[in-house]
């Protein structure tokens, strides 16, 4: 399978007559995107905002991002069956927007998985988001049934951010990027030699899919992961938008659907393949609630993977606390078959940091890369600017925050786990635990 | 800054082995040993001295926290200093008792030194901070300075680094950190497995802690004697959630009175749990806690009596440390009011 994305760096963002990029400026018609975001009907109040790295401006609470793009060939949607129609992901052309995002913010309502980003000031460097130029939209939807439930769907305001960052990307159409980066890798039979002598790898993923009840979990060609058994996979289709983020993680452990497209794990194992290792391919797995379900999942990872001829497996779990349950129960499988393992998840280790850092351990989870830790206590001083609702972090059931965790002057308490994926446990964190 | 030490009857000058079961005293200034370690503190005194026989601290442990404990009462000191105790082990674990018992009374840091084989350093490495030291008294001076270096860093308030940086032993005290060279998790991820495929030794930035496991008490053989209580995780509560318990990472627990119900009312009763889907526990609560069946149960004489209150938080997201914390207080609880077993319920 063969993957190319032209990429187009973003210097400034800007709303102007015309929706265009030119020499490093995305120029976006604010009305005409207003639009797209209004095609559905329950978007009942919409306001677009441009924020750049060290503004002063908070925001909260954030649902989600997506990287804008536009297939150029070999596909019409970013997301097959879910903005479009089925359709194979994983081969032909991409143009993307670099260095920017859509981010959706909701203007009155926060959920349990909705997080916070500041793009200036002390907490910047907690989200990689605060380093990005990033369109965001500000709405509200008439989705009552959900507006004081703890747990939302949030789809009207997910959906609108993916129709977006098409509406933004197909700009790019007809442009020459000023690079490509090409991702091919042959089926596994076709490898030369070389290649097929290195160790075989695999990467594991078990995206959030925990909630029993449809329209909350990780999407993956539009079917929910709940409703599955792990799967193989090509790397490349998860870089071209097969794989949609859920609503329903904690924040900090989340993998927006911009870290999916920009999966730094697989863009890392990909330029290690032919060098060091051999990527065999993804085994896409899930998160579970039964101790049986959970089992199975971890039996049939093992056995994908050693019948792959695997010898190591990178495995990262989109969650904490009852999912550590899981991604400890296929590092313990894996490794009963053979197969090497490193696993990538973050720490719960509470306040005073003395707790377990995994609700589940074992022996054989003995090489594992720490992301950070979602209890982390964080004091945020005050923003001039904010868009959304900072009180939803208080008053709404987000993840990070607790009554009162807002105060009168715009500063606030919360938990790591309320900064937006701000763990990377998809690869990209540049933080650990230590002990102390 | 000021700074109490703790030494045993040989370093506080009092005798050797003979003396051992010398009865703790407190004495104004340095004494021995604490003249040494004042004398490395160009920021911190050392006000006062006590002393105790390691024979006395380890046969009436209690009594002699008991007493130190009094001493300090009315001293104002913002360190404390115990040992060091090198490879000596009552000496050791006297310096870890009376070290914890100091820092949760008076909220002090707490700075010791132990050779590694010191049994003290395993009970108490979670409670003081412990340096490693020699092996015997020659290296009473080396190992002082580095209590001495630690305790002027605290002082002067320096900023603290990770425990290997510091040097003590790691008390099993996690925080998160930003890396100094920043390092993508994938890079580290793809560094690590390339180690592990080749042999190599590599080293997880999660060590697997020992693991804590309670063994479940044996089954009670003849019930008909026991008040049962109902307690759960599942966070079943009054539907105004009047203790306000957290939906995740809870800190609180409620105990409600159910001794007019025979089931949980609906919709007065629901789950504030925000790790599980609420739909089957809000339309039936008694599927969390199953008082239906206990009644049930009660009524045939199964039991004497289920207990009047039933206790519930919330298990998502909840700390190990909060959950034994919150554990112990229901259980202390349960105790008081005679209950003899409890049915435990998780979701």
């Amino acid at each position: 399978m063969r993957l190319e994305i032209g990429n187009f760096h973003v210097k400034e963002m800007t709303f102007g007559a015309k929706t265009a990029f030119s020499k490093g400026v995305l120029s976006i018609n604010k009305e005409e995107a207003l639009q797209v975001v209004r095609e559905d009907e329950h978007i009942i109040s919409a306001e677009l905002h441009i924020v750049n790295p060290g503004d002063m401006v908070r925001l909260c609470p954030v649902k989600e991002a997506v990287e804008m793009r536009c297939k150029v060939k070999g596909g019409t949607h970013l997301f097959p069956g879910v903005t479009g129609e089925l359709a194979p992901a994983g081969e032909g052309t991409l143009h993307a927007l670099k260095g920017a995002s859509v981010i959706v913010v909701g203007e009155h309502w926060g959920s349990f998985q909705d997080g916070l980003i500041d793009m200036g000031g002390p907490f910047q460097r907690n989200t990689l988001f605060g380093a990005l130029r990033n369109l965001v939209l500000v709405a509200d939807t008439d989705e009552v049934f959900e507006q004081r439930e703890q747990q939302k769907k949030n789809r009207a305001l997910r959906w609108a951010a993916m129709r977006l960052a098409e509406y933004v990307g197909s700009c790019l159409k007809d442009l020459t990027p000023e690079e490509t980066e090409v991702f091919d890798l042959p089926p596994l039979n076709e490898r030369s030699p070389e290649v097929q002598k290195l160790p075989g790898v695999v990467y594991v993923l078990q995206p959030q899919t925990q909630m029993e009840a449809l329209g909350y979990n990780t999407l993956i060609y539009g079917w929910d992961g709940n409703r599955m058994l792990p799967t193989f996979m090509h790397p490349n289709e998860i870089l071209d938008g097969a794989v949609v983020s859920g609503s329903f993680m904690p924040v900090s452990s989340k993998i927006s659907t911009y870290q999916w497209q920009n999966s730094v794990t697989i863009r890392k194992i990909m330029a290690e393949h032919g060098k060091t290792l051999n990527f065999l391919g993804i085994i896409m797995s899930n998160l579970n609630v039964a101790m049986d379900q959970k089992q199975r999942s971890a039996q049939m990872v093992a056995s994908m993977a050693s019948n792959l001829g695997a010898a190591g497996a990178f495995v990262a779990e989109e969650g904490y606390g009852n999912p550590d349950v899981d991604f400890i129960q296929v590092l313990v499988e894996l490794e009963k078959v053979g197969v090497k393992t490193v696993g990538i998840a973050n720490e719960c280790t509470g306040r005073d940091g003395a707790s377990q850092p995994l609700v589940a351990i074992d022996e054989a989870a003995n090489a594992i890369v720490s992301c950070g830790n979602v209890s982390q206590y964080l004091e945020l001083p005050p923003m001039p600017v904010v868009l959304g609702e900072l009180e939803a972090m208080a008053r709404d059931g987000l993840s990070g925050g607790w009554e009162g965790c807002v105060k009168e002057d715009g500063s606030l308490v919360m938990e790591n786990n309320g900064m937006f994926c701000a763990d990377g446990v998809c690869g990209a964190s540049l933080k650990t635990c230590r002990e102390f | 800054m000021k700074a109490i030490a703790y030494l045993n009857q040989f370093f506080g000058q009092v005798g050797g082995e003979d003396q051992a079961d010398y009865e703790p005293t407190l004495h104004e200034g340095t004494l021995g040993a604490s003249g040494l370690l004042n004398s490395l503190m160009p920021h911190v005194e050392v006000t006062h001295t006590v002393v105790c026989g390691d024979n006395f601290a380890a046969s009436h442990t209690e009594e002699a926290i008991k007493r130190i404990l009094g001493f300090l009462e009315d001293k104002e000191f913002d360190l404390f200093f115990a040992g060091p105790a090198f490879m000596a082990g009552r000496y050791g674990n006297a310096c870890g008792a009376i070290g914890k018992a100091v820092k949760e009374r008076f909220g002090v840091p707490v700075i010791s030194s132990m050779n590694e084989e010191n049994p003290g350093v395993e009970m108490y490495k979670q409670a003081l901070y412990i340096f490693p030291g020699g092996r015997k008294a020659t290296f009473m001076k080396k190992d002082l300075e580095v209590m001495a270096a630690f305790g002027e860093k605290l002082a002067t308030g320096q900023p603290l680094q990770c425990a290997s940086e510091e040097g003590y032993y790691v008390r099993g005290i996690r925080h998160e950190v930003f890396l100094e060279e920043p390092v993508m998790a994938a890079d580290r991820a793809v560094a690590m497995m390339l180690k592990k495929l080749k042999g190599e030794p590599f080293v997880s930035e999660l060590p697997i802690p020992k693991m804590d496991k309670v063994t479940p008490a044996p089954a009670i053989p003849d019930l008909s004697n026991m008040t049962i209580a109902l307690v759960t995780s599942g966070g079943i509560v009054p539907s105004d959630n009047p203790d306000r318990i957290q939906s995740a990472s809870a800190t609180k627990w409620g105990k409600y009175d159910i001794s007019e119900l025979e089931v949980f009312p609906v919709p007065d009763y629901k789950t504030i749990h925000a790790g599980y889907d609420p739909e089957a526990a809000d339309t039936v609560p008694d599927r969390v806690v199953p008082l239906d069946a206990m009644r049930a149960y009660e009524k045939e004489g199964r039991f004497k009596k289920l207990y009047d209150y039933y206790y519930v938080t919330v298990g998502t997201g909840t700390t190990q440390g909060e959950a034994a914390r919150m554990g112990r207080e229901i259980a202390e609880d349960l105790k008081k009011a005679g209950v003899d077993a409890v049915i435990l319920t998780a979701t």
